[in-house]
């Protein structure tokens, strides 16, 4: 069974690209990992890996393509369409208008004329590359584009089909708690939840730690910046302890974490020896116990 | 009335700490109301000391499935046509997962019994709070696990509308959400102006390129703030040279790493609040000025 971590945190910024990076690097070294960038919105694995990346596929989505000389104008299409982007004026043949339109093809299957055919968009990328032994799939929402879920649901499903060559897959999630977040955290078997110790982390990672309660998933909180000074970690652990999760790992603040962040190579590849480092290779070593118990 | 919003492709680069501070200190010159459109993770108002509510509404921006079980019976057509992967057959019945359903209607249209429907759904809360500084704070507050949170933005940013009409404020101060899908394009939408908070990071660049696209679409103009400018010297002046040559967008401040600016979060004040002699306090002091020359201009 290939074992699905999910690396997320409720607020921006927190460092969940930076743990699942260095979880997938440390990783790599024992398992075949894969690393899903499903923060569609703005994926960053690549620029902290050095990735190479060779193929790209897109995001397509159903449009409705209407013929005029079938359609009897109807508007029975524009009534079932939910997000109001078929425009119908009496008589005459609907007009779409592409930005609205989900894809969903209840106008197809409502046309009782057959005057509709499936036509298709571009709503955003799947990349796939590779940084030394780890295998990576990145989601990227065309800009301009809304329907992140969609392009997240995508990725999924693709990395689903894959799953067999994998001991481990890690999918960093985007920021949130909205679909996008939850297509990606769906059926993995362990969430990480980044977090700082500031009253913003802290007030973040209750609402997440809420959703994943309530998807039941398996839930660790990660201290990132756990030194800062005036931060709330006190607060951090009794959260953790009220709710009987399991605080995986305190990372302290370390300069030398930033640096390898600037120039893209992941910290536990470093040479120096800091104690983020130790802490992320910690981390790792709890992960590994959970993949092979 | 003008509109201001505070955005960044990327998560923890200082939106909130800049848009409070520019809420605090702006309104010293003029009446203005402030909007949380970070509707995942609502903080703007911790940054700011809480507030005395005013008005909250609970927002049906979108609407889900309910099967009726009396009538199903299980045959899974349903579970073939949803696009979202948001249907299950359990027990002889199907069964929507609420999570993942987008309300688009496709079940009500293949089931054979009539059997499933599309209500309309609470997706989040509205309120309207009151802070100490006296101006107004409009939260958009997403429930857990939906989409569509553009529209709950769109609500948020109309009941800012009304307020400041009532209140005769002429600025409206945004807060949006990290990344550039649906509520970002809400909160951008209608814009005057973008400030667009970036830290000097090659992850933070990449995702600051795609804000400067989104915003183009809208033709918003955009000026930059580089926060952390201090963190990596070398890699902080390239930044600000391609977003100059090659984004077009200037700069407006450059705000250093104080933990004074920690400090002032964890006591829950605006920096130039706590002290108004830190070196973060001086930068935001000069990047309100700058930025009330910016909506001058415009």
């Amino acid at each position: 069974m290939t074992f699905k971590l999910a690396v997320t945190g409720g607020k921006g910024g927190t460092g969940k690209t930076v743990v699942a990076v260095n979880l997938a690097a440390a990783l790599s070294s024992e398992f075949k990992v894969l690393l899903v960038d499903a923060d569609v919105d703005g994926p960053s694995t690549t620029a902290l890996l050095r990735a190479r990346m060779r193929h790209t596929e897109e995001v397509r989505i159903f449009k409705p393509v209407i013929d005029p000389s079938t359609c009897k104008a109807c508007g029975r299409c524009a009534e079932v369409c939910r997000e109001h982007a078929l425009a119908y004026a009496k008589g005459v043949t609907p007009i779409l208008f592409e930005e609205l339109c989900s894809g969903c093809k209840a106008c197809l299957l409502a046309c009782e004329y057959g005057a509709i055919r499936e036509g298709w968009r571009v709503l955003g990328y799947i990349h796939e590359g590779e940084a030394g032994s780890i295998q990576l799939r990145v989601g990227e929402l065309k800009p301009g584009e809304a329907r992140s879920p969609i392009v997240a649901r995508a990725l999924k499903v693709k990395v689903e089909r894959e799953l067999n060559g994998y001991d481990v897959v890690v999918i960093d999630t985007a920021p949130g708690i909205h679909n996008a977040v939850v297509q990606a955290l769906w059926g993995v078997d362990l969430a990480l939840a980044v977090t700082e110790p500031t009253p913003l982390g802290l007030h973040d990672l209750r609402i997440l730690l809420d959703l994943l309660d309530e998807l039941k998933i398996k839930a660790w909180v990660v201290l990132n910046k756990s030194d800062i000074p005036g931060g709330l970690r006190e607060e951090v652990v009794e959260e953790c302890r009220r709710r009987g999760l399991e605080l995986a790992v305190e990372i302290p603040y370390d300069q030398e974490l930033f640096e390898a962040y600037v120039r893209g190579e992941p910290l536990i590849e470093s040479r120096i020896e800091t104690p983020a480092q130790r802490a992320l290779l910690d981390l790792a070593l709890k992960v590994e116990r959970e993949v092979k118990p | 009335m003008k509109e201001l919003v505070i955005a960044s492709g990327k998560g923890g680069t200082g939106k909130t700490t800049v848009a409070s501070s520019l809420a605090y200190l702006l309104n010293s010159r003029r009446k203005l109301i402030a909007v949380d459109a970070d509707v995942d993770a609502p903080d703007l108002l911790l940054a700011l000391g809480g507030g005395e509510l005013l008005e909250e509404r609970a927002i049906e921006a979108s609407e889900k499935a309910r099967v009726d079980s009396e009538l199903c019976d299980g045959c899974g057509a349903c579970v073939n046509a949803c696009p979202y992967g948001a249907m299950v057959v359990e027990g002889g019945k199907a069964k929507v997962y609420t999570y993942l359903c987008e309300g688009c209607g496709v079940c009500t249209l293949v089931c054979p019994k009539g059997a499933v429907k599309v209500e309309p759904y609470v997706t989040g809360m509205l309120t309207a709070q009151r802070t100490k500084h006296g101006f107004t704070v409009i939260t958009g507050r997403l429930k857990a696990g939906e989409h569509n949170s553009g529209k709950l933005v769109s609500a948020a940013k109309e009941m800012a509308r009304k307020r400041a009409e009532a209140e005769g404020a002429e600025l409206v101060i945004v807060d949006a959400a990290p990344g550039i899908g649906c509520p970002v394009i809400a909160s951008l939408s209608g814009a005057s102006y973008v400030v667009a908070v970036a830290e000097p990071t090659p992850t933070s660049r990449r995702n600051l390129m795609r804000l400067v696209e989104v915003a183009r679409h809208f033709n918003t103009p955009v000026g930059l703030v580089l926060n952390k400018a201090d963190l990596s010297g070398e890699y902080a002046r390239q930044m600000e040279e391609w977003a100059l040559l090659e984004l077009k967008i200037p700069l407006l401040a450059e705000l250093p790493v104080d933990y004074e600016a920690v400090r002032a979060l964890a006591e829950m004040k605006t920096p130039v609040e706590l002290n108004p002699k830190s070196k973060i306090s001086y930068a935001l002091t000069l990047l309100a000025d700058r930025v009330e020359e910016e909506l001058a201009r415009l």
